[in-house]
């Protein structure tokens, strides 16, 4: 009972933050600059730019601004984007399916290795696979992606030659059907294995690059949670029951340092996120972050806004869920307090 | 070091279960090795109480852990002596006991649980949060009972099946248990299992065990929580039960109701029990003999009555004078003066010359050992030392005059 | 006073106690002597020394060629001079950062915890609105909408980075709040501020002296990050900057230019990771979560 209350709550106070966030990116297009500066030319007479501006509504008062850009929005309008040369709705649609690929690649491999590698150490505190876990995380938080994913690149692309850059071979690519926009799914879909093994290959180093930091995190979590969880009675309590202690681990501390581990995947999503625009810069993938840092080097206000947006609401449901999962999760939290 | 303290009149005949022979354990801290259990000697016989009793940090619970070697090593040292446990299989085929410190850990997980169970002080903590009350109880008994679980000759049990009675399986087998050439079989499992987790914790008198099993330890009450505590303890039958503080965290009322069911199922199946507590009228109430602890030693030991109607050492006067009388609130030790000392490399003196009231100078040079002074009625201090075996006090020592008897 | 400073010794003892933290230690110190010396070891571009002095005819040297220790960009920039003056601009970047999202925290933590009510209802929801913007994207979208330049960078770190300084102090005006002895405190006359500067801020600086150092590492990584994307001016003296410039020779075997300034980033953010990390561990324990 309490948890659906709790999903509700979560549920009502989150339209209010993406007001907010779109106040904030509404309010960074119109403080910080000129929305519409990308259409503007050396040559345009004082006369024409004023012209403009009155088509775009940007001599109205900015409430009434921001109320036709949200109207926009709700209705799927977010504008044109300059540098597709296509509205920014469909742009997202086209670009959102090689990222999100990408980004859910990444957290898998990130999820699975960074809680194997939280129990590795965890469970041997304070011995050498404990400190090389430690290592490893903090190196995974310091690490620029932009200099590991070009140290990958020197390695494998330049030096051996086992992987190319890009998403896919165009020809092997152009062969099957993309209902899903996700590569790998359609190559499934298609029944392609020449397709889902291209898929993969060129998936492999973005997806290790993106992943590595997020991997950190969830590995430095996991290992905390569980020397705290095996410092607790229950587990002495299996011990005593005649567990042996590789059941003792699995079955009652992993588990159990598992609830709060959950937290930091939310977290680890944002950084993914995040990490999506460097990396698909360097790897020439064709998903959103390269298209928003196209963006931001030509200004292209209405599609840093729309790409603004819509992360934020990706990184924030995201969360909701995690949180609700946490909340089911951890009986302790929502049904004993 | 210390003599171990001879068997109470009563029992005496009774075959043992437990024998602690100068039982060591230490810690190592940065300062220094603080000897928490320092040469710690008594016996358990078959179907008795023996209450452990003392302050906090007196080394009562770090004994009881030793016995299944939960100590965390390290920081912990088992430093010396020996435990010797004889099963009851051991004792009906006449085999010798295995020491406790010193079995391969396979052994050690055979008897944890089976042959000595243990109850942690609170159940609160001591219960998985995240698994069901049935999953763990069931835990105990497809560990140590899975040949019951499976109903054909046991040599034809498949292997994974096997396994699944023990909750070894994971993912792909456990699906492959849910498809029809193993479904039956496994379900089968399930139900038996879960009729003896029922079983288990009806003994508990716990009301309705099938709608318990699926519940979760925060849904119940501290009494329930205990009461599923001692299920799992008790399910499989134990030679020893250890009890440490299994009241302490429980309401006053609960506590009482608690006490009687461990009693009642200690006089049905006959398991000996090996009682902590810090609260002497509990220990009183519940058990046959008592050994005192103070500061990681033995310092008196005895039949329960012997001890309470005349105690001989100094400290466990300080502890019955602590304890108010039946219409008060139970007594918690803490009307003696200072506190445990500090157990790092302990100086050879008596213990608890820093609190006695008859301390002399001699207390503070030599360390007393626990002598038996009358039939079964041992004690650790230099006033009955010289005296020791008449059973005469020493009228030297200021102590023996009996004032506060 | 004797025992804080006594503590302060002690703290200082335990922290050097783990390898690690020294480790970080340690480099932090030879970033800051290249920070320092960069002048000296360096002759200093004139009129501008963050600018890259480029020598057009010694274009994509490697390293090791004589006057460039570490080789040269496509566009004839000292390799060498960008890894130290970067060390420069790093140190001067995050130390105006720092500052300056600490002291907005603090007081707007302070504010919300303090005084309570509508005014933190309506502080924590925009801190929850800041928080819903991935870092990254919101610094890079500021800086974007701003324009491409260095102090655009700094201004954007500074919005983004001190929503979590307010969550830490007010998290501990509140937390302090529930206990008794502040309570204790006001029945004995103590004004709201003097309990503020006995009991909150010191009980706060801890967490916020842990998240302060290991931002001194994350803000050098995101303005890195923003100026490799392209958001910094075009020959700054800054690690991102020349990443970016390197980064087109990779394929050609010019891995030069792009991973000695990659490994000063790496090196900073690890040496202050490792520090805060360290005095963490040694600070408060159970903070460790987050």
């Amino acid at each position: 009972m309490q948890i659906r209350e709790y999903i509700l709550r979560r549920l009502m106070i989150l339209p209010l933050i993406v007001v907010g966030t779109s106040i904030i990116v509404f309010g960074l297009s119109r403080v910080g600059g000129n929305p519409i500066a990308i259409y503007l030319e050396h040559e345009m007479t004082p006369a024409e730019v004023a012209e403009i501006e009155e088509r775009y509504g940007l001599n109205d008062p900015l409430p009434v601004q921001y109320l036709a850009w949200a109207g926009g929005v709700i209705t799927g309008d977010m504008g044109w984007s300059a540098v597709s040369a296509q509205p920014v709705t469909e742009a997202l649609i086209d670009r959102v399916g090689a990222t999100l690929e990408l980004a859910i690649f990444a957290a898998v491999v990130a999820i699975t290795l960074g809680i194997g590698l939280g129990t590795f150490g965890g469970a041997r505190r304070d011995r050498w696979p404990d400190h090389l876990t430690r290592i490893f995380s903090i190196s995974g938080a310091s690490m620029p992606i932009f200099w590991f994913a070009i140290l990958l690149l020197i390695l494998f692309w330049v030096n051996l030659g086992w992987v190319s850059i890009g998403r896919s071979d165009p020809i092997v690519f152009a062969s099957i059907a993309h209902p899903t926009g996700l590569y790998t799914v359609d190559a499934i879909l298609a029944g392609s294995l020449t397709a889902l093994i291209d898929a993969l290959r060129y998936m492999a180093l973005p997806a290790t690059t993106l992943g590595f930091g997020a991997t950190a995190i969830i590995a430095r979590m996991m290992r905390s949670s569980l020397v705290e969880e095996l410092n607790e009675d229950y587990v002495d309590a299996a011990r005593a029951k005649g567990l042996p202690e590789r059941l003792v681990l699995r079955r009652h501390a992993r588990r159990n340092a598992l609830i709060p581990t959950v937290t930091v995947i939310g977290l680890g999503f944002g950084f993914l996120l995040q990490g999506t625009v460097v990396v698909e810069i360097i790897f020439r993938w064709p998903g959103l972050g390269r298209w928003m840092a196209d963006a931001v080097l030509r200004g292209d206000q209405a599609t840093i806004m729309g790409y603004v947006l819509f992360t934020s609401v990706l990184f924030l449901t995201v969360n909701l869920i995690v949180d609700v999962m946490y909340a089911y999760l951890d009986r302790r939290v929502v049904l004993g307090a | 070091m210390t003599a171990p303290a001879a068997s109470p009149p009563t029992r005496s005949t009774a075959p043992l279960v437990i024998s602690v022979k100068d039982l060591q354990v230490h810690f190592k801290v940065k300062t220094g090795v603080v000897h928490a259990v320092d040469g710690v000697s008594f016996d358990v016989r078959d179907g008795e109480t023996l209450g452990l009793v003392g302050e906090t940090g007196c080394g009562k619970t770090v004994t009881a852990r030793s016995f299944l070697r939960l100590v965390k090593t390290p920081p912990g040292i088992y430093a010396g002596g020996r435990i010797d446990f004889w099963s009851g299989d051991a004792r009906r085929s006449g085999a010798g006991p295995v020491d406790l410190l010193r079995v391969p850990d396979r052994e050690m997980l055979a008897i944890r649980g089976d042959r000595i169970a243990m109850i942690f002080q609170d159940p609160a903590k001591a219960l998985n949060p995240s698994m069901s009350i049935g999953d763990q109880v069931a835990e105990v008994l497809y560990q140590h009972r899975s040949d019951d679980l499976v109903d054909d000759q046991p040599e034809h049990v498949p292997r994974m099946l096997r396994r699944a009675s023990r909750q070894l399986t994971t993912g792909p087998e456990r699906l492959a248990l849910r498809l029809p050439p193993w479904r039956k079989r496994a379900s089968r499992l399930r139900r038996r299992g879960d009729e003896l987790v029922a079983a288990a914790l009806a003994e508990t008198q716990i009301a309705n065990p099938r709608k318990i099993m699926d519940r979760y330890p925060h849904e119940l009450s501290g009494g329930m929580k205990q009461r599923v505590m001692i299920a799992q303890a008790l399910a499989c039958n134990p030679d020893l039960l250890i009890a440490d503080e299994p009241t302490t965290a429980l309401d006053v009322t609960v506590q009482a109701r608690i006490l009687e069911l461990i009693a009642d199922l200690q006089r049905r199946h006959g398991t000996s029990v090996l009682y902590i507590s810090h609260d002497l009228s509990l220990v009183r109430q519940m058990c046959d003999r008592v050994a005192v602890m103070y500061a990681g030693r033995i310092v008196e030991t005895g039949n329960t009555r012997t001890v309470f109607s005349d105690p001989l050492h100094p400290y466990t006067r300080g502890l019955m004078a602590a304890v108010p009388s039946a219409s008060q609130k139970r007594g918690e030790l803490l009307a003696i003066e200072g506190n445990v000392p500090e157990l790092i490399d302990p100086p050879a003196s008596c213990r608890f010359h820093t609190r006695c009231g008859f301390a002399v100078a001699l207390c503070e040079q030599a360390d007393p050992e626990l002598l038996e002074i009358r039939h079964g009625h041992g004690v650790a201090c230099l006033a009955y030392a010289s005296a020791g075996k008449l059973g005469v006090p020493n009228a030297a020592l200021p102590l023996v005059d009996g004032s506060t008897r | 006073m004797a025992v804080r400073v006594r503590r302060l010794a002690d703290v200082a003892r335990e922290v050097l106690r783990n390898p690690t933290t020294v480790a970080g230690l340690v480099i932090i110190v030879m970033l800051l002597a290249i920070a320092i010396l960069a002048p000296v070891l360096t002759t200093p571009n004139v009129p501008d020394p963050y600018q890259m002095p480029r020598d057009w005819t010694m274009r994509d040297a490697p390293p090791g060629t004589p006057g460039h220790p570490l080789g040269t960009t496509s566009t004839g920039g000292d390799v060498f001079y960008g890894v130290l003056w970067g060390a420069r601009t790093s140190l001067q970047l995050s130390v105006i950062v720092v500052s300056i999202t600490v002291t907005v925290g603090v007081i707007v933590g302070s504010l919300a915890g303090f005084i309570g009510g509508r005014l933190d209802e309506i502080l924590m929801r925009v801190v929850d609105v800041f928080l819903a913007i991935p870092e990254l994207i919101f610094a890079l979208a500021i800086a974007a909408v701003l324009g491409p330049s260095f102090n655009n960078i700094i201004f954007a770190l500074s919005v983004v980075f001190w929503v979590k300084y307010a969550r830490i102090i007010r998290g501990q005006i509140i937390h302090i709040k529930q206990n008794d002895y502040v309570d204790a405190a006001r029945v004995t006359g103590d004004s709201k501020f003097s309990i503020y500067r006995k009991d909150v801020l010191p009980n706060s600086i801890t967490p916020v002296m842990v998240q302060a150092t290991m931002d001194m590492g994350g803000i050098v990584l995101t303005a890195a990050t923003l100026s490799f994307i392209g958001l910094a001016e075009a020959g700054l003296a800054e690690w991102g900057v020349l990443v970016s410039d390197g980064q087109a020779g990779i394929s050609a075997g010019k891995w030069w230019a792009s991973t000695f300034p990659g490994m000063m980033v790496f090196l900073w953010a690890l040496a202050f990771n490792l520090v805060g990390d360290g005095l963490r561990d040694v600070l408060d324990p159970r903070t460790e979560r987050r």
